[in-house]
């Protein structure tokens, strides 16, 4: 038993404790960040984004009975714009989806029945706010073969005044034209040939033509608006190059789109959003309206359909209602991590380290006021029980037990009182962990007899703030989105607790125990 | 602010509670011989084998069996106590000073039928007193009749004397006395008092009194510095002693004073609370570093050690 007078040397080795905190946080930032570049996703999982369901249906009359093939333009990604849950279907046709330069379309093909094909076509486009605008891509030259010479002079003839502008202002000056607003006023004859043009061409080629003549690049456009609304057929804009970014301008009203962001293109050049050859549309129906599923489950949409290692391994591989659990279950380090700084940093006292995260998870479902006055009214009257109790001498394991039969008499009582007076926080109190708030009661009991009421009471409001704070944190769906995303967070949160593990500074509360030995300056 | 109060601690030396768990017990006790000072059973046969006095003990009740026979076994006894082997805070003991038709006779006069008796030590058994519950065993032993040194200071019970011992090195020492408030109980948290003790002489310094600095003791109102404790010569040699007898570096020693039998080892403890600092009005963190620099020859030898640290700790 003779103690080695060296053993001290083994143990003065340095604690390889900060090693391990940085071996941890380096893997968890690590695993982030290849996250984030290599399988991109989302920084910050919580920011809130707007999602869109976009529906597209139409009904295909075939001309004769021969092979069919129809064409849809899909939205495209880009511009802060993801594309989800897509789903293609027809009634008899095969699809498959293709890419034409910055279009992509769903090609359906097959023999067509006489009574008809219906096709149809369903996604979530997921739009991201972003700070800066996307820079524009400069326009390539298109094909003008289906502008006649007279009307090019014509449209020459009315642009050349804006020559010395600068594009942008070109693009203006061709958008008040569209109004009427010409600056300067052409002759009248040449006023005239415009309105006639516009009526032999329409307004987006007439436009088409003036920014053409104007020495604009510009491309027509069909798309939708990210707005709640059923179309019959796409909206059609001209877009025009000023240099920099596309400006968007409505060719019937003459106005440019102040917010280009709403808009959803589906085709760029001058292409149909539908068509069919051979056949002829019945009908067609573009629905747009604002998703509200919540951002859950997009990015379980976004990784089960990725091959990577890490998207399978996700916790969004998990069935939903398994998820639920672990959205919480992983918060939980956090919880002690925090009893960890407020008992080894600030000295608060707590009913042991489990009981504060228990009872935020009970709150939960109780709500936090309910829960506090059920925990408080609870421990109070099972330690006047347990005061008297203790004249029974009874020994210590069916003490107990009488203990925990109270408890759970407590929470029978509860629930029935909620069930008249129609309190469902009162009736979920069964949810509460009874075995811990017996614990309290004992060790409470205990605390208040040797060491006197305040000692017990401060411990027990040292108890329920830490368990206030506890809950606030697992709740905050930001954090419990995060770290589902993220579980890797963990080794870092391991990584602080080994760090606290390590400080063996003076906690808060010795600043004033010790006070009188502090000494004045 | 915080700042400014954080460095004046740290000036002062005093040891908190973080770095005490963490550079102390953590490094010096290791877990495997915390059962030598946690069972009072085993601390008193240790203490046997290494010559360290401690009360007599009369009788070891081990299971439940034992309890009918329990009143034949205690029979001429006049005093006796009665304690938990893994009790701490002094709960479930039980100081009898006579035996009467009724029963036992308690030190504060009450009476204790001898069906209540052997109730409350079926009730140690099961371990209602021990920390973690476990099933204990109970204690007879000799009861302590405290020396008259500190009865000016003490109201009722048995005053004790705690010993910060360091790598087998005295570092800080005090002198708990019973109050009213603590109901004769040698226990800081329920209000006893707490009295510095110069580890160079023996005599106490200043005093604690729910974190409060005294000079007086709240019930007899006399002055509790400069009370000489008598044995103390003796009272460091056993208080060294326990390094070589438990293996653990940082320990509490308790030492009661019967005025028969002199300084008899009452218990030890593998996690010394820090109120010996305010006892003493000074930091115990200095003084542990002034130990961890001694030479390794005088700290081979309890003696050299005693002798260091009278010379060394005034």
């Amino acid at each position: 038993m003779r103690p080695s007078l060296l053993s001290g040397d083994s143990a003065m080795k340095k604690s390889p404790a900060l090693a391990v905190a940085v071996f941890l946080l380096i893997l968890s930032a690590a695993l982030v960040s290849y996250r984030i570049f290599f399988l991109g996703y989302p920084v910050l999982p919580a920011v809130v984004e707007t999602s869109w369901r976009l529906s597209v249906r139409a009904e295909i009359q075939p001309r004769q009975e021969e092979e069919i093939q129809i064409l849809l333009a899909l939205p495209a990604e880009g511009g802060g714009r993801t594309i989800m849950e897509e789903q293609i279907s027809s009634s008899s046709l095969t699809a498959g989806v293709f890419r034409e330069g910055s279009n992509r379309f769903c090609q359906w093909k097959g023999e067509s029945t006489p009574q008809g094909v219906e096709i149809s076509y369903e996604s979530t486009i997921l739009v991201r706010p972003q700070k800066t605008p996307a820079k524009g891509i400069p326009p390539v030259s298109g094909d003008f073969a289906w502008i006649d010479k007279e009307d090019l002079l014509l449209a020459e003839r009315l642009a050349r005044p804006w020559t010395a502008l600068k594009p942008a202002e070109r693009i203006g000056a061709a958008a008040a034209a569209v109004r009427g607003e010409w600056k300067p006023v052409p002759a009248a004859a040449d006023l005239d040939a415009w309105s006639a043009l516009q009526k032999k061409r329409g307004g987006l080629r007439a436009l088409h033509i003036l920014l053409r003549a104007a020495q604009v690049s510009a491309q027509s456009v069909e798309g939708l608006r990210l707005a709640d609304e059923v179309r019959s057929r796409p909206l059609r804009w001209i877009e025009a190059w000023d240099g920099s970014v596309w400006k968007i301008l409505w060719p019937e009203t003459g106005e440019i789109e102040a917010d280009p962001a709403s808009l959803l293109p589906l085709t760029l050049g001058d292409i149909r959003a539908l068509a069919a050859s051979p056949g002829r549309l019945i009908s067609a129906r573009w629905s747009m309206s604002r998703q509200v599923t919540s951002a859950w489950g997009l990015h379980f949409e976004r990784l089960r359909s990725s091959g990577r290692f890490l998207d399978r391994w996700s916790l969004f591989s998990l069935p939903a209602e398994f998820q639920r659990t672990f959205r919480i279950l992983l918060l939980v380090p956090i919880g002690t991590l925090i009893i960890s700084v407020l008992r080894n940093l600030i000295g608060f006292p707590t009913f042991g380290i489990f009981m504060p995260v228990l009872m935020a998870l009970a709150f939960r479902n109780t709500g936090l006021f309910y829960g506090l006055g059920i925990f408080a009214g609870v421990v109070f009257l099972g330690y006047a029980v347990r005061s008297w109790i203790d004249r029974l001498r009874l020994l210590l394991v069916p003490r107990m037990a009488v203990m925990l039969t109270l408890v759970i008499a407590c929470f029978t009582i509860l629930a029935l009182a909620g069930q008249q007076f129609d309190l469902r926080q009162f009736m979920a109190v069964g949810l509460l962990p009874f075995v811990i708030l017996t614990m309290v009661i004992e060790r409470f009991y205990l605390l208040v007899e040797e060491s006197g009421v305040r000692q017990g009471i401060e411990t027990a409001l040292g108890s329920a703030a830490v368990s206030v704070i506890a809950y606030g944190i697992i709740s905050w769906e930001s954090l419990q989105m995060t770290f589902f995303l993220y579980p890797e967070l963990l080794a870092a949160v391991a990584a602080l607790q080994i760090l606290l593990g390590r400080y063996t500074g003076y906690r808060l509360s010795e600043l004033f125990r010790f006070r009188s030995l502090g000494g004045t300056t | 602010m915080i700042r400014e109060a954080l460095r004046r601690l740290r000036r002062a030396g005093v040891l908190g509670i973080n770095s005490r768990n963490a550079d102390y017990i953590m490094r010096w006790n290791p877990r495997s011989h915390f059962p030598l000072v946690d069972n009072k059973v085993l601390t008193k046969r240790m203490a046997e084998k290494h010559g360290i006095p401690t009360p007599p003990m009369y009788l070891l009740i081990e299971k439940h069996g034992d309890l009918p026979a329990l009143r034949k076994l205690l029979e001429g006894r006049a005093e006796f106590a009665v304690k938990p082997a893994r009790g701490s805070g002094g709960s479930g003991i039980v100081l009898v000073r006579e035996q009467s038709v009724k029963g036992y006779v308690t030190q504060s006069g009450e009476v204790i039928s001898f069906s209540d008796f052997a109730h409350h030590v079926s009730d140690i058994l099961s371990g209602i007193f021990s920390l973690s519950g476990l099933e204990d065993v109970a204690i007879v032993e000799a009861l302590i009749h405290p020396d008259a040194a500190f009865a000016a200071v003490s109201y009722q019970g048995v005053p004790d004397v705690r010993i910060v011992v360091y790598r087998g090195v005295p570092a800080m020492s005090m002198v708990r006395l019973p109050t009213k408030a603590s109901d004769g109980k040698a226990n800081l948290h329920r209000g006893a008092i707490g009295a510095g003790i110069e580890i160079s002489k023996g005599t106490t310094v200043t005093a604690v009194h729910r974190s409060q600095i005294i000079a007086h003791h709240p019930d007899t109102g006399n002055p509790v510095s400069g009370i000489q404790v008598p044995y103390w010569e003796e009272m460091l040699r056993i208080a060294a002693g326990t390094y070589e007898m438990t293996g653990l570096g940082y320990i509490g020693v308790d030492i009661a004073l019967d005025r028969d039998r002199g300084p008899l080892l009452l218990e030890l403890n593998a996690r010394p609370g820090l109120a010996i600092q305010l006892a003493n009005g000074r930091g115990l963190r200095e003084r542990l570093e002034q130990i961890d620099r001694i030479p390794t020859g005088i700290l081979a030898d309890p003696g050299e050690r005693v002798v260091w640290a009278k010379h060394t700790f005034h």
